[in-house]
């Protein structure tokens, strides 16, 4: 039977593919897989400063063609926030 | 703090500024830290011991400034006798629509070109600021003149650069004092005034991923209603190779640090860094 769902499977690999973009980017010491999707990307939970963020920022533009401004920082909270916001958004 | 504003924009500034006396001499007696980091500073700068004098001209220049702020950010600047060097620097760089650092510090005040530049010049200038920095003043002063707070971008927060880039894609200039490491902010130790001192990499990676150039200012307060204000074009763009970012920086970092040094050595009682010890006895984190 055909599900209505959204594709989750796509989504998972959006995510893994950015979180591996994001630990080569900053250089991050860990393995793209410990991001917790859910957790925060910025201070506390990941750990990343501003100048990161707009790393990130400037990668996500390059990479999926979407461009991340101030008033989208709800897409900034976590890697499967950002992954939902390039998934509506993309244009690559 | 509001009386002393109220009593510096009604009663001028001769009369208010007769209050700041028994204010440093307060300072004087009862800030050990303030007092300890003025003097460890002086003693470098003017290669002496510094006399208790020394110290309260230290302490009167900053309380000068602040008090000024009054004034200027309430845009009457003009009762000030401002001179500028080198602006031409800034204005090239404003005439290629492109953007730009401006790179301030602790030492003097930022605020007199705010002013100035807000009101006179019809400059685009944000500041890259902590609003809590200098507690309940800001919250006075803006009161004053409301269209100077939507020119602050706090520090600190996810989307603090993506304003910033937003800001200097429109071809405006981007204010931020180099001279003090916020909180876990990745530093760069650097040799200053004979001492190892950390300062920010982070106006200076910024410059390198936005490819804008970076131009030095410094506003040195010098007695009575005397400002100067110096503008020196730093760098156009910065190289960046991925993995040798420290590296890449480091020319740029030291350049400044060294300018720096050489304004304080014009204008010695301009250093209003007082909350310096216990940051430097810290270790500090890997750089990037």
């Amino acid at each position: 039977m055909a599900s209505s769902q959204p594709d989750t499977s796509a989504d998972d690999a959006l995510e893994q593919e950015l979180a591996s973009l994001i630990v080569e980017a900053l250089r991050l010491e860990i393995l793209p897989g410990q991001i917790d999707p859910q957790s925060a990307l910025f201070g506390e939970g990941l750990g990343l400063d501003s100048i990161d963020m707009l790393e990130i920022a400037l990668l996500v533009s390059k990479r999926y063609g979407v461009e991340l401004r101030s008033e989208n920082k709800a897409a900034l909270a976590s890697l499967r926030a950002l992954a939902d916001h390039i998934g509506r958004h993309r244009i690559r | 703090m509001r009386l002393l504003v109220f009593i510096t924009l009604w009663a001028g500034r001769p009369v208010a500024r007769g209050l700041l006396y028994p204010i440093c001499s307060y300072f004087l007696l009862f800030s050990g830290g303030a007092q300890r980091t003025s003097r460890e500073y002086l003693r470098r700068i003017l290669q002496r011991p510094p006399s208790w004098k020394d110290v309260f001209r230290h302490f009167h220049a900053f309380a000068s400034t602040i008090h000024d702020r009054v004034y200027l950010l309430s845009g009457r600047h003009r009762y000030f006798d401002i001179r500028t060097e080198g602006a031409a620097a800034l204005q090239a760089v404003l005439a290629q629509k492109r953007g730009c650092i401006l790179l301030g510090s602790h030492l003097g005040s930022f605020e007199v070109l705010r002013a100035q530049g807000m009101f006179d010049h019809n400059l685009p200038i944000t500041v890259i600021m902590h609003e809590a920095a200098a507690s309940n003043l800001n919250g006075v002063l803006h009161g004053l003149r409301p269209e100077i707070r939507d020119r602050i971008i706090p520090p600190g927060t996810a989307d603090t650069m993506l304003a910033v880039k937003e800001r200097l894609e429109r071809g405006e200039i981007v204010g931020i004092l180099g001279d003090r490491l916020f909180n876990e902010e990745k530093g760069m130790a650097c040799e200053f005034l004979g001492q190892s001192r950390r300062f920010p990499e982070g106006p200076f990676l910024l410059a390198a991923l936005l490819q804008v150039p970076i131009v030095l200012f410094f506003g040195l307060y010098q007695g009575g209603r005397r400002y100067n204000l110096y503008f020196e074009p730093l760098v156009d763009h910065i190289e960046m190779s991925s993995d040798r970012r420290s590296d890449m920086l480091r020319p740029w970092i030291e350049r400044y640090v060294s300018r720096l040094e050489h304004y304080c050595r014009l204008s010695p009682y301009n250093w209003f860094n007082f909350y310096e010890l216990a940051e430097h006895a810290r270790p500090s984190r890997p750089a990037v």
